[in-house]
């Protein structure tokens, strides 16, 4: 009797255990998701560059001469341009000096006009300076009269001014006078002093000198200077210019074959000086790779036994083109030069010397001219039309890094990633490229692919005139341990070590255009194992 | 939805996680089905199915806690297969799942503890009962990308458009009830009125309840496209795109009694003894049934179209050097992706309507047959039947077994089981209406159970 209870206890309690067990919360309580691996993909980063904000930006970088400039038809003019050696007239060619003291020995003085050796001049207009005059009276009596300059005129009127000395006055100073304004004329290169003085009763004389035997009549001139000299031109020579002209685009460590299509070198002369110059070359090589000269050899120049030289063009008095300014362009180019053949070694730079030949065909009859604004200007430029054919053309770039949440990640359940780079690429350009990761200081920390540079971007195709005529889609995929995702995540920068090779494995030409984009875009997978998360 | 390395592990998969691992033991809304327990009016429990129901010859009658749980998968996916034990913790393992869900899924669960009745027999033939219980309803419908996309993440889904969103409606509430039941010579009339005070609920906004999500094979950009909105009370009160982060706000689950979230409905139900030996019942449950939540609902609505396409730098800067690869900048804008916005609004959620008939034949003292039905009605889904048969045998005075073979949505051969104990003054029941899952309710793609204690004076 005793087991009834018992049993229907049992049985009771069973059934309340058994519910009990099936249903309670507490398992809901603390839901997470198991021990698993899942696989993330999400995109990083995508870049558009066009081919002119390539350039215009490896320029920003370099000389601030160098420039780009897109021609109609879309292809690019690269031009690489040394500084403008600018010579002013008149840092050359010193005419009166800055002024000076004539002694009046007599009442005619004859003074020669301050100029550069072989010149004469005939004519000058002056645009500032001051002239003062000095008398001392060794008589007992007043003398009056004027002094004058006959061949100095200002409105068709000589210079002329009139004094007045007491008996036994001494250095009495007339002036400053401005000279501003006043043209001489002269055709022996001479100016010509006069005065007349007279006692009261009219008797003309000449001022006796003092008693220790200085003249007593001084006529000085201060802060002389000109806006117009003409005269005779003769044979004269100087310095004109020295320049280097780098091009950087050639001056990274790596190296490649590439080929321009008609590179040239414009050497432009702006010549406002009125009378002929020679340019005497002295100088001009380009620089190699490795430092060996490159010289630069052209028919565009005459020769005069010497030297290569080239005549100016200039503004000719007897033509009235006083004020005119002419230029004078030589192009060296593949059909006068060996510019080609240089430009495929891939030139540094580019060195030039010049000097100057004043009447170098001594003429003697040459009438020549310069003003105060007169200058002879000279320019060289590189030019290259960008059109040509590259293999393993390198470039190079340092590129700073931040993987921002990905460089503090906690990667240890990280399995593995994959990185996903496509390339979109209109130009006609093959970009082989490797990418080694630093640390601060500069380090190799490791490399994007670990079996040597790769192509990432492939050329796109081309017709037969070398344009592209679409884009080529490149898919890279690099996997990665999560060892070395955990390497790179953490540098700072990256450096791009680069080759261009042209379509085609870069043997035929081909035009870069302007409009020529590339896209370039970074994936990723991530294999994470994920714990109870 | 973050996809770096760090977001992806973070709590935003396990909140997800945890609602739908909430939601997957949950289901259409078909109401508890309860046909052994309907057939065993002798129960004082089953009056949760007839209030005409009223044990014979007692007078005073104290439900003690009974519990109920009600609870199906699509296809044949168990607690088991989803919930694995690892040391001390329970963990969600969607990869014994996967490959056995359908494109979409759906899961039901109903929970139901009767905490507490009374009834009592009054002069004039009169039956009074009272009671409070709780409820916890669930159903959701989803796709089986969105556990795809939680386990393997989106790597493997490069190319393809996942369809994330999930359609729900959860809720858990109290329900106090009093009633009343007459004899009319051999017929019984019952009727019940419940107040329902609603704890929590998470129900899908039925005209938003669009999510995907497209990797693009190009470099995996991703693409969202939502128009999803749901309410909530209490479930998730705030989400949090903030810090990188998607994280759910749980809100306050403590159960209340009462609240303001309250609603209503009735019961009613006939029994007609027709002869000594047979006897028919009908009932409606849940007549005009709803809850409005109004204390702490909350709607979030999440609609746009989210392109990620990952940081863009300008070509210049990155040849020039003049700008960094900043990954670090670009992963924030990932933030606001799905930019719930949360705007304070009122919703109503509906009891299905349900109802149970039934008929019973006693064969001799131990035997008796009979038929029991079921039935639901909901407006937003189709209407649920089922059907068994069921034969009881009485060998004592305490304690009587019975076996049903029915049919329902789910099988067309559920054969169920009872136990009733009557030691003394006390009423024991176990009942099922699948044998073959109740007692291994985890290893079981449906699950149907229930048990409860009375005392009948």
């Amino acid at each position: 009797m005793f087991f009834k209870p018992l049993l229907r206890f049992s049985i009771m309690a069973l059934l309340c255990g058994a519910v009990w067990q099936s249903c309670k919360k507490s398992e809901f309580e603390k839901v997470e998701l198991g021990e698993h691996t899942a696989e993330f993909a999400f995109p990083l980063f995508s870049t558009n560059l066009q081919l002119k904000d390539l350039l215009f930006n490896i320029l920003n970088d370099t000389l601030s001469g160098d420039t780009i400039f897109i021609n109609p038809d879309n292809t690019m003019t690269l031009f690489y341009t040394g500084d403008v050696a600018q010579k002013p007239a008149t840092d050359i060619f010193k005419f009166l000096g800055s002024g000076g003291i004539i002694p009046l020995f007599s009442d005619t003085v004859v003074n020669p006009i301050d100029a550069p050796s072989g010149i004469t001049i005939t004519k000058a207009i002056l645009k500032d300076g001051i002239i003062t005059f000095s008398f001392s009276n060794p008589l007992n009596e007043p003398i009056t009269g004027f002094l004058g300059i006959g061949q100095m005129t200002k409105n068709g009127a000589p210079f002329e001014y009139p004094f007045s000395l007491l008996p036994n006055e001494t250095d009495k100073a007339y002036g400053p006078y401005e000279l501003d304004g006043y043209e001489l004329n002269s055709t022996s290169n001479e100016l010509t002093f006069q005065y007349a003085a007279y006692l009261p009763d009219g008797t003309k004389i000449i001022i006796p000198n003092s008693a220790t035997g200085f003249p007593s009549v001084f006529v000085g001139f201060d802060s002389l200077e000109f806006s117009y000299v003409q005269g005779y031109w003769g044979y004269q020579l100087y310095s004109l210019t020295r320049d280097v002209i780098e091009i950087d685009i050639n001056q990274t460590e790596l190296r490649g074959d590439i080929k321009i299509v008609n590179p040239k070198v414009t050497m432009r002369v702006r010549n406002s000086w009125g009378f002929p110059t020679r340019g005497i070359i002295k100088y001009l090589s380009f620089i190699g790779q490795n430092g060996e000269e490159l010289q630069l050899e052209s028919t565009a120049f005459q020769n005069d036994g010497t030297n290569d030289y080239v005549d100016f063009d200039y503004p000719s008095y007897a033509d009235g083109e006083v004020g005119q300014e002419k230029i004078t362009d030589i192009t060296l180019d593949d059909s006068n030069s060996n510019i080609a053949d240089i430009f495929n070694l891939q030139p540094t730079r580019l060195i030039y010397e010049l000097d100057g030949v004043s009447n170098a065909q001594l003429d003697p009859n040459l009438i020549g001219f310069m003003t105060d604004e007169s200058i002879l200007a000279l320019q060289m430029r590189i030019e290259m039309v960008l059109e040509g054919s590259a293999k393993n053309f390198g470039a190079e770039q340092t590129i700073d890094l931040n993987f921002g949440e990905f460089g503090s990640l906690d990667s240890a359940n990280i399995e593995s990633v994959e990185f996903k780079l496509v390339s979109e690429n209109g130009a006609p350009v093959d970009l082989n490229a490797q990418i080694y990761f630093r640390d601060e200081v500069g380090n190799n920390v490791d490399s994007l692919f670990d079996v040597g540079a790769r192509n990432i971007l492939n050329a796109a195709p081309v017709n037969a005139q070398g344009v592209a005529t679409g884009a080529t889609r490149t898919e890279t995929f690099i996997p990665m341990t999560a060892a070395r995702f955990d390497r790179i995540r953490t540098t700072k920068t990256a450096y791009l070590k680069a080759y261009f090779t042209t379509a085609q494995g870069g043997t035929v030409p081909v035009k870069l255009l302007a409009d020529n984009s590339s896209t370039v875009k970074l994936g990723i997978k991530v294999k994470k194992r994920m714990n109870g998360e | 939805m973050h996809f770096s390395s760090r977001h992806i592990t973070s709590k935003r998969i396990q909140e997800i996680s945890f609602v739908l691992a909430v939601l997957l033991a949950a289901g259409r809304l078909s109401g508890q089905e309860a046909l052994m327990l309907h057939a065993m009016p002798e129960i004082w429990h089953s009056n949760t199915t007839n209030p005409a129901f009223f044990p014979g010859n007692k007078k005073i009658i104290i439900g003690l806690p009974g519990y109920a749980l009600d609870g199906a998968h699509s296809g044949d996916i168990t607690y088991r297969d989803l919930f694995v034990k690892t040391g001390d913790r329970t963990v969600i393992d969607f990869g014994n799942v996967i490959d056995r869900l359908d494109v979409t899924n759906e899961a039901y669960f109903d929970q139901r503890y009767d905490i507490l009745s009374i009834g009592l027999r009054l002069p004039g033939k009169i039956l009074l009962q009272a009671g409070y219980a709780n409820g916890l309803s669930g159903t959701i419908t989803y796709p089986k990308s969105l556990p795809e996309l939680l386990w393997n993440g989106n790597g493997p889904y490069v190319g393809q458009t996942l369809d994330i969103a999930f359609n729900a409606d959860v809720y858990d509430w109290n329900e106090w009830s009093i009633g009343l039941a007459k004899k009319f010579g051999d017929l019984s009339i019952g009727v019940r009125g419940k107040l329902l005070t609603g704890v929590s609920s998470f129900l899908t906004d039925p005209t938003h309840t669009s999510a995907s999500i497209y990797t693009s094979p190009d470099i995996y950009q991703l693409s969202l496209n939502t128009d999803y909105g749901f309410y909530s009370t209490n479930i998730i009160s705030a989400i949090d795109t903030a810090d990188l982060g998607f994280d759910f706000k749980q809100g306050d689950l403590k159960r209340y009694a009462f609240s303001k979230n309250t609603g209503a409905a009735f019961d009613l139900g006939l029994q007609y003894q027709i002869n000594d030996k047979l006897s028919v019942d009908v009932s409606l449950l849940d007549i005009g049934g709803s809850i409005r939540w109004k204390s702490k609902a909350n709607r979030f609505l999440s609609q746009g179209n989210y392109n990620y396409e990952g940081q863009t730098f300008p070509g210049t800067d990155f040849i020039n050097g003049s700008d960094s690869l900043d990954f670090d900048a670009k992963l924030d804008t990932l933030n606001d992706i799905f930019n719930f916005v949360k705007t304070a609004a009122e919703y109503k959620t509906t009891l299905p309507l349900r109802g149970y008939f039934g008929a019973s034949y006693m064969l001799n003292k131990r035997w008796t047959v009979g038929l029991s039905g079921y039935f639901t009605h909901r407006e937003d889904a189709n209407n649920t039947f089922s059907i068994g048969g069921l034969a009881r045998w009485k060998p004592l005075g305490w304690l009587s077994l019975g076996a049903m073979y029915s049919i329902n949505r789910r099988s067309a051969g559920n054969l169920g089981f009872q136990l009733v104990l009557k030691p003394g003054p006390v009423q024991v029941y176990f009942a099922s209406d699948n044998l073959l899952n109740a007692f291994s309710v985890k290893n079981s793609s449906a699950v149907n159970l229930r048990a409860g204690v009375a005392l009948v004076l």
